[in-house]
């Protein structure tokens, strides 16, 4: 018993160890490691331990990637006013929070993406973890948006939206990676206008009642 | 300003990013005081209106697109120069609009920002959403201790925007004011460099406690106090003052001398900065004066102080003497020294504007010319404003494309024409003290 806790305990130690030496790699030498055989060396395990948590550098970045989002969400469901919040209050606490993890690991990222951020056109490929947790999180929102009447249901839109919020999380990303304003108050503004942006569209608007109405028309005229 | 133009130019942006802050633009500045400097001011008749009414349309459609600082500018200008008739005035009474307030996450997210701690966690209450909106920013209420507090949060990137808001507008008061783009630039720096401050909390904060200190034997005003552990940045707290605006307080039906009060209260506020300090709290709008139930005034709000440097004092100051507008060779060369006339002009115009600067100096001039002074005359006002008419009517003045009258007179201008409008809403008379050394 009380070794497999030990075996368990060291185990984990593994998975965070391949994960902080691969941050720690990046950061000291601007670029992946070569391969995972020296990157294994490097940290003094096996290569075959290595195999037993991720098959390739994709797989570490993407258990980063999903840390990042877990952490964000934990610090969330510590605020207490969180659960108070509407949906769009709580989509714009997620992005702050969520930037603000960015920024503590920003020169990993910077080193990792900044070249390629131009031609993304949502996240980064390594991202398809994290990518699946935020929308399970997205949809829940939508979900819950659609309850409280703050997103309006509309006909094959409507099922598209948590897919929306995901390219708003892209559109963010990049915007970050290239804001150079003191603290990342541009961030901020673009977080706040965007998501408002967002919500608005999403929002029973003008456009809802002029549809009803222009099918109205055609139905009966 | 051309240089700055390129050093912000070296930021990448793409097309996106400009997009967004082009649409963002109008949420950044709030432009509440020109609807309180043309409102409450009577409504001279006048027969171009229709014209007037249309043309500033166009405009504001143009400028709608840009709002915040831009509108200030071309409201400052207005007033400044009476250039812009009462119905382009009118029409930019439409740039009170409410900046989209921060939401509540973005106040937490500054919070934290700033002290690794939420509001709640710092105060034992906080208002979820706003309870006033700031220039720049928006106004909370929470309490601590025991005390309610006053905080002002600012809009992220404020500062940053200042610069290029003023670029977007260049363009539309080139040709709003006929102005070449040298004269432009002189109003312009002056305006950003304002703005700028404005942005800067640490400096408010500073400032704030130096004039309501110097201030502070002045009867029957009050000032909050500042807690700077609980500043930074973008934070100001401050102590809630508890009371009424002057709209709101007319309404009570305060007696007479309740008001002449709390006008007095005022006039001696603005005295004592202008002649002894020689800085001033350069924002009188109704938004910034709070009565309180005792009749003493609050004041609050030191975002926008201008410094006012001895020799524009001197030259300004003396043109409020009565009996100096007889004296025509001592009055020109002030007309010289304050920019209203200068080289570049003919004879012709050299005689006709110092002619129309004399009439508005006498009129603007006036009550400090007797000893106690009825605001609350709306003759006097109507006065102003027609002879504002006149003159930007007048073929003279509109062909003429030099920018007239010193940097330093946009904001002292601006601070007049500000209390006598506040005096004039709390129909208020006051002994208009003078200094020393012009009795």
């Amino acid at each position: 018993m009380e070794t497999a806790t030990a075996k368990k305990k060291e185990k984990k130690d593994h998975r965070q160890l391949i994960l902080e030496g691969f941050v720690s790699h990046v950061l000291e030498h601007g670029k992946e490691p070569a391969s995972i055989f020296k990157f294994a060396k490097d940290l003094k395990i096996k290569e075959e331990e290595v195999y037993n948590y991720f098959t390739s550098f994709e797989a570490v970045k993407s258990a980063i990637w999903v840390a990042l989002f877990e952490e964000t969400q934990r610090q969330l469901e510590e605020q207490e006013v969180y659960k108070e919040y509407s949906v769009r209050e709580k989509f714009l606490a997620f992005l702050y929070t969520w930037i603000e993890e960015l920024k503590k690991n920003r020169s990993y990222l910077l080193c990792l993406y900044q070249e390629k951020s131009s031609t993304f056109k949502t996240l980064p490929k390594d991202s398809r973890d994290f990518k699946e947790k935020f929308s399970d999180f997205a949809s829940e929102l939508v979900m819950e948006g659609k309850e409280t009447q703050e997103i309006a249901s509309r006909p094959f839109i409507s099922e598209k939206y948590d897919e929306a919020l995901w390219m708003q999380v892209g559109f963010v990303f990049r915007y970050w990676l290239d804001d150079r304003s003191p603290r990342f108050e541009k961030t901020d503004a673009a977080i706040e206008k965007s998501v408002n942006l967002a919500f608005d569209l999403m929002g029973k608007s003008a456009l809802d009642s002029f549809l009803d109405f222009a099918k109205f028309l055609y139905q009966h005229k | 300003m051309s240089k700055q133009v390129k050093e912000q130019g070296s930021i990448p942006v793409s097309k996106v990013q400009r997009a967004a802050k082009f649409i963002s633009t109008g949420a950044k500045v709030g432009g509440n005081y020109v609807k309180h400097y043309a409102k409450k001011m009577v409504n001279p008749s006048m027969n171009k209106d229709e014209l007037h009414q249309n043309n500033a349309s166009d405009i504001y459609n143009s400028l709608s697109e840009l709002k915040g600082s831009a509108l200030k500018v071309a409201q400052m200008m207005s007033m400044d120069k009476n250039l812009l008739p009462r119905a382009y005035q009118d029409k930019f009474t439409m740039a009170q609009y409410s900046a989209p307030p921060l939401s509540y996450p973005l106040v937490v997210k500054t919070f934290q920002k700033y002290f690794q701690q939420t509001p709640e966690q710092l105060f034992d209450t906080f208002t979820r959403s706003a309870v006033n909106a700031a220039s720049i920013g928006q106004v909370h209420q929470a309490t601590k201790g025991g005390k309610t507090l006053a905080i002002k949060i600012q809009y992220p990137g404020i500062a940053d925007s200042v610069s290029s808001d003023l670029r977007l507008v260049r363009p539309f008061a080139l040709r709003l004011l006929n102005m070449n783009e040298k004269e432009l630039d002189h109003y312009m720096g002056e305006v950003e460099e304002r703005l700028l401050e404005e942005t800067d909390y640490n400096l408010e904060i500073a400032r704030s406690r130096e004039i309501s200190e110097a201030c502070a034997h002045i009867p029957n005003i009050r000032f909050p106090k500042y807690y700077d552990a609980l500043s930074s940045e973008q934070i100001i707290t401050m102590d809630w003052i508890e009371g009424k605006h002057i709209k709101e307080w007319m309404d009570t039906q305060p007696s007479q001398a309740a008001r002449n009060q709390v006008g007095q209260a005022l006039w001696d506020f603005y005295h004592h900065q202008v002649h002894n300090l020689n800085q001033v709290h350069a924002d009188p709008h109704p938004g910034n004066f709070i009565i309180q139930e005792d009749g003493t005034l609050g004041i609050i709000d030191f975002g926008c102080v201008k410094v006012i440097p001895k020799d524009f004092y001197t030259g300004y100051f003396s043109l409020i003497k009565k009996d100096l507008l007889i004296n025509e060779a001592e009055l020109n060369q002030i007309f010289y020294d304050l920019e209203f006339i200068s080289n570049k002009d003919t004879e012709v115009e050299k005689a006709y504007f110092s002619s129309v600067f004399s009439e508005m100096i006498a009129l603007l001039g006036t009550p400090f010319h007797v000893e106690k002074f009825d605001f609350s005359d709306n003759d006097f006002f109507n006065q102003i404003f027609q002879l504002g008419d006149r003159i930007a009517n007048d073929k003279m003045f509109r062909k003429s494309n030099q920018a007239r009258g010193s940097r330093h007179g946009l904001y002292v201008n601006r601070t007049y024409f500000g209390i006598y409008n506040l005096l004039n809403q709390l129909h208020a008379e006051v002994v208009t003290t003078k200094p020393a050394w012009l009795t």
